[in-house]
């Protein structure tokens, strides 16, 4: 595992061999078992898998918001902060960490809806996260600045919008009001988790696009989790496969779409149906992802991978590069 | 808001109606003939049966009857057939004493329960959660009255604290302030006239605080009891709902806000109070139940021993009287709760 | 363990005598077998849920022969002949034996035997209040709830008016109003009277008691049904709109049906851990109605009306009896609500979860 223990010039998080276990009544649950990538200034990176692959523990596990009985057996997260310190925020101090999230570090999670205080307006969300942070701000200063962050995300008549309740708006509203209070303190890297699962498909459309042209405008770093590969094709810059808690496969967009070489992301990507192409059937992946209380030793998709040798059983794969950028971790890729 | 606060007092009224009607009934229930009763085996004879069967429409149809009484009701002139004066002044001060004690049972009550409650979630699962959960079994099965006769026993005969007999009332001068706030505000006046008899509550508007020392030092005893009978209950429920608060996911995004660990407190308690402020108005009914039990045991003469009372003489005007009154505060009160529970809860508002 | 075999014993007894009316019964109903025998393993470990269970147990059977193992009749004012055995202090064998152990009441009678007539009482107006009131509560909502439109709206403004009273206040007002009525109708039918007798374990010749008892009993039963048409509407409105009652009502059943074998059981759980906690609070109420003065007097050997009678000798000479009595009724409500709360945690499917994989994990291990 010849990882890089630093940060590199233009990168804003770099994540090292994370590891999460989860410590439940049925057994202990390895969640996240040695994960590691990295986000550039101002690039888009997908974590793609099924549900259940470990994408979100991974990036909860990045501001250390896992709780018991979850709990963060080792790794490093470096980040570089706005005064170009880098750090490994599984080490710092609480209150330092508490600076960065909401701050530096922002996220949208996949339901708007239980985001939100229900008792509180969105004006006051806004208000709160951007005086959690900086001290002397007047009421009046940060509803003005709510009402300019609701409009950028383009939600009509902000002035109204900005003093209504959770409950008085429509999902999408409440998407969008979401990413505006993360986007509140223009932070350097936005986690976004499955932000337009639960959306209609148009407005799904919509977030997206807004979501692009604000990563633009603000240079942020954007980590994406979700689980369809349509998304991840229009937005993002490079992918991240992850199974079972593993990633499998990493990439630009266009060499692991084009060119997999994973036997899980093929067989994903052959899931996908085309609508321009007449089918008989739909392509599913045979087997069921496998229990993390006692993961399959060596390579975790043996069980249901149609190539698996003697040694796939035995041995977890280690990283082989495909081409430039190109990373994938399977045994089939060792003769060359 | 207004609105909705008009709805409901809106909806108020034919519930009104329905426990007036429901109150009639159960008097109109009682097959003997009241009105020997009432006049007693002294003066009996035909032409004073006669007249007080006139004057309180006996020989009438039922809907005279009920009409006659809903009017002396509404206009506050209905009179005790037996002690010859009037009813509400009779209900009034012994009333106002039952009110006080289950107020003081609910001051208990919240001083007990929401800190327990709130220490039982932030140390779950430990010695103090499941002491918590014991009270609340035990302070459930335990019947009020023992519980005032134990903590009269440890009380008084270990410890030897005494406690005032007589109520508390404010000056003279303050009551008829009190009853003079109708004539300067109109609606809302008789209200706050209405909540400043109970003696508590007007010694508060007139700033006689030594009044509100006296009566808790009458009262403690019975209060105590309440906020210990259903403290633990009460502490079970905050407990639960401030878990279910705290493990939601707007807590977390408050988290990943990167908001002080005190604002991430004040979220999740102000949702965790919204099913509490719930369950305290729905409690009420019950602080009253204790209180009018308390009566029997310390010898109060509250509405309960009044009600009794007269069921005995089969004082008819008064049962109705009494029970109406009571329904009256309850409902009241329960009304003050939705009003709270909709400027604490948006979503209620409609 | 034992409690768990006694169970599965019952449950398989239950399914083989199913069987025996229906053959091919067992075999349909398998998967449900199967979830009785996780809920009772679930129960049998439960601490809590088998101390309950124990308590109740107990309670019941004291209930049930009390009034025939009393060795001391409840009818006899002793004190008639000898004044001096009002309240006589308890006394402990082997350093006195020539009182009761646990002292005298007000007239003289041995409280532990009139306990043994008071359990039967107590335990029987609970369990008959809940089982009474709760069936009727649940019948209204169901049929306010589904129907929907005026019927709801009469329905629920009824309930309104009932609960406008504090429950103890309804309940004084009509236990005093009614047993006029009921012991004239207790003289006149002759049946009614002997079997109401025997249930609560009294003579025929106290049928005017009877009668005081019979009101309490109504009148909590007038108080309880509202709270359970409330909660069930409630429920009802919220699964009415779900998709498989939906396809229920387009298979063509009948409403009746639709109401009792889909709606019922969706909102069931809650309603039967909710009746367990009642029939607790179902016994402490009719006590504090008893103490009240509206049951039935002397010498029916009411617990509620007992302690009353003490208090008024509270605390010089009394206090044996209102701590004996009050410890009972203690103990007869607690077993109903350990009960109450086990039950909540088995009937909880994700509680239910974690002690099916310890189940398993037994097994293996």
């Amino acid at each position: 595992m010849s990882e890089a223990f630093s940060l590199g010039e233009n990168e804003v998080l770099r994540v090292v061999d994370l590891e999460v276990r989860f410590y439940t009544y049925a057994g202990v649950v390895h969640a996240v078992s040695g994960v590691s990538f990295y986000v550039k200034e101002g690039e888009a990176v997908a974590l793609v898998g099924e549900t259940g692959c470990g994408k979100t523990v991974t990036t909860r596990a990045i501001t250390r918001l896992i709780e018991s009985p979850g709990r963060i057996e080792r790794g490093m997260v470096l980040f570089r902060r706005r005064n170009k310190k880098v750090v490994d925020l599984l080490k710092i101090s609480d209150e330092e960490l508490r600076e960065i999230r909401g701050n530096e570090i922002a996220y949208v999670f996949q339901d708007p809806t239980s985001a939100l205080d229900p008792l509180y307006t969105i004006g006051f969300h806004i208000h709160e996260t951007v005086t959690a942070h900086k001290s002397k701000i007047s009421r009046k200063e940060t509803l003005k600045y709510a009402v300019e962050l609701l409009r950028k995300v383009l939600i009509p008549s902000p002035e109204v919008r900005v003093k209504n309740y959770p409950h008085e708006m429509s999902g999408g509203m409440r998407q969008r009001s979401v990413i505006a209070i993360s986007l509140s303190n223009m932070p350097k890297l936005l986690i976004a988790d499955e932000p337009t699962t639960n959306l209609d498909v148009t407005i799904q459309a919509q977030i997206l696009d807004l979501v692009r042209r604000l990563q633009g405008e603000f240079k942020m770093g954007i980590i994406l989790i979700t689980h369809n590969l349509g998304i991840v094709a229009e937005t993002a810059n490079r992918v991240y496969v992850m199974y079972a808690g593993k990633v499998v496969e990493e990439g630009l967009v266009d060499q692991v779409f084009y060119n997999p070489q994973h036997p899980y992301t093929r067989l994903l990507l052959r899931s996908v149906p085309n609508p321009l192409r007449r089918i008989e059937k739909l392509e599913s992946i045979p087997g069921v992802v496998p229990s993390l209380i006692n993961p399959p030793k060596g390579c975790r998709f043996h069980p249901r991978c149609p190539f698996a040798t003697g040694k796939c059983i035995v041995e977890d794969p280690p990283g082989f590069d495909i081409e430039k950028d190109h990373k994938t971790f399977c045994w089939l890729l060792e003769k060359r | 808001m207004g609105r909705f606060i008009a709805r409901r007092i809106v909806t108020f009224i034919p519930t009104l109606i329905g426990v007036l009607l429901l109150t009639y009934m159960i008097a109109y229930a009682i097959p003997t003939d009241p009105v020997r009763a009432w006049v007693g085996e002294k003066l009996l004879n035909p032409e004073t049966l006669e007249r007080v069967r006139e004057k309180y429409k006996f020989n009438a149809p039922w809907y005279e009857q009920f009409t006659f009484f809903v009017q002396q009701l509404l206009t506050g002139q209905l009179e005790d057939p037996v002690r010859h004066r009037n009813v509400f002044t009779e209900i009034y001060s012994r009333f106002t004493v039952t009110v006080e004690i289950a107020v003081i049972g609910f001051l208990f009550l919240v001083a007990i329960g929401l800190p327990l409650g709130v220490l039982a979630a932030v140390k779950k699962d430990s010695p103090i959660d499941f002491a918590v959960r014991v009270m609340a079994l035990v302070g459930s099965s335990l019947p009020a009255f023992v519980l005032y006769y134990f903590l009269i026993l440890l009380l008084f005969v270990y410890f030897r604290t005494t406690y005032l007999a007589g109520i508390p009332n404010v000056s003279l001068a303050c009551r008829e302030f009190i009853s003079g706030i109708p004539n300067s505000v109109p609606v809302l006046g008789n209200v706050v006239s209405a909540i400043g008899s109970v003696p508590m509550f007007g010694a508060m508007m007139c700033n006689e605080w030594w009044v509100v020392g006296e009566t808790f030092k009458r009262f403690y005893l019975p209060g105590l009891a309440l906020g210990l009978l259903n403290g633990g209950f009460i502490a079970r429920i905050t407990r639960n709902s401030l878990l279910d608060a705290l493990s939601s996911e707007y807590i977390l995004f408050a988290k990943a806000r990167g908001l002080r660990k005190l604002t991430v407190w004040k979220h999740a308690l102000k949702n965790a109070m919204v099913p509490v402020v719930t369950v305290l108005g729905l409690n009420f009914g019950g602080l009253l139940s204790g209180a009018i039990i308390a009566e029997t045991v310390f010898n109060i003469p509250g509405i309960g021993r009044y009600m009794y009372e007269s069921i005995t003489r089969l004082n008819f005007p008064v049962i109705i009287a009494c029970t109406f009154l009571i329904a009256l505060i309850y409902v009241t009160v329960n009304l003050i709760v939705d009003i709270l529970y909709a400027v604490i809860d948006p979503r209620i508002r409609y | 363990m034992l409690v768990y075999r006694i169970f599965k014993s019952l449950i398989w007894l239950y399914a083989g005598l199913r069987e025996r009316v229906s053959p091919g019964w067992m075999q349909k109903n398998s998967s449900r077998i199967r979830e009785w025998e996780l809920m009772a393993y679930a129960y049998s470990k439960s601490p809590v849920g088998v101390l309950g269970g124990t308590m109740v147990f107990v309670v019941f059977i004291l209930a049930a022969i009390g009034p025939f193992i009393s060795w001391e009749p409840y009818w006899e004012y002793k004190i008639i002949y000898d004044e001096s055995l009002r309240y006589q202090p308890p006394c402990l064998p082997p350093w006195c034996t020539d009182r009761p152990i646990f002292g005298t009441d007000e007239w003289g009678r041995d409280v532990a035997a009139m306990s043994l007539y008071g359990f039967r009482i107590s335990f029987v107006i609970s369990i008959v209040v809940v089982l009474l009131g709760a069936p009727l509560g649940i019948v209204l909502g169901l049929i306010a709830g589904y129907k929907g439109g005026i019927v709801d709206e009469i329905v629920m403004r009824v309930t309104d008016i009932f609960l406008a009273f504090p429950g103890l206040v309804l309940a004084i007002a009509f236990a005093s109003v009614l047993p006029h009525r009921i012991r004239g109708f207790l003289e006149e039918n002759v049946v009614a009277r002997t079997v109401l007798s025997a249930l609560f374990g009294l003579r025929e010749k106290e049928y005017g008691q009877l009668a005081a008892l019979i009101s309490i009993w109504f009148a909590m039963v007038i108080v309880w049904w509202p709270g359970y048409a409330r909660i069930i509407r409630g429920s009802v409105l919220s699964v009415r709109e779900m998709p498989f009652i939906e396809a229920a009502k387009l298979s063509g059943l009948s409403t009746w049906s639709i109401l009792f074998k889909h709606i019922l059981p969706n909102v069931l759980s809650p309603v039967i851990v909710m009746m367990t906690f009642d029939i607790a609070t179902a016994t402490l109420f009719a006590a504090a109605l008893s103490f009240l003065g509206l049951g039935p007097q002397e010498p029916v050997p009411e617990l509620g009306f007992l302690i009353s009678k003490a208090g008024q000798f509270f605390p010089e000479r009394s206090t044996h009896v209102v701590v004996y009595l009050g410890l009972i009724l203690l103990t007869m409500a607690l077993g109903w609500n350990l009960l109450g709360d086990a039950l909540r945690d088995i009937l909880d499917p994700r509680t239910r979860r974690a002690i099916e994989y310890r189940e398993e994990k037994e097994k293996k291990g």
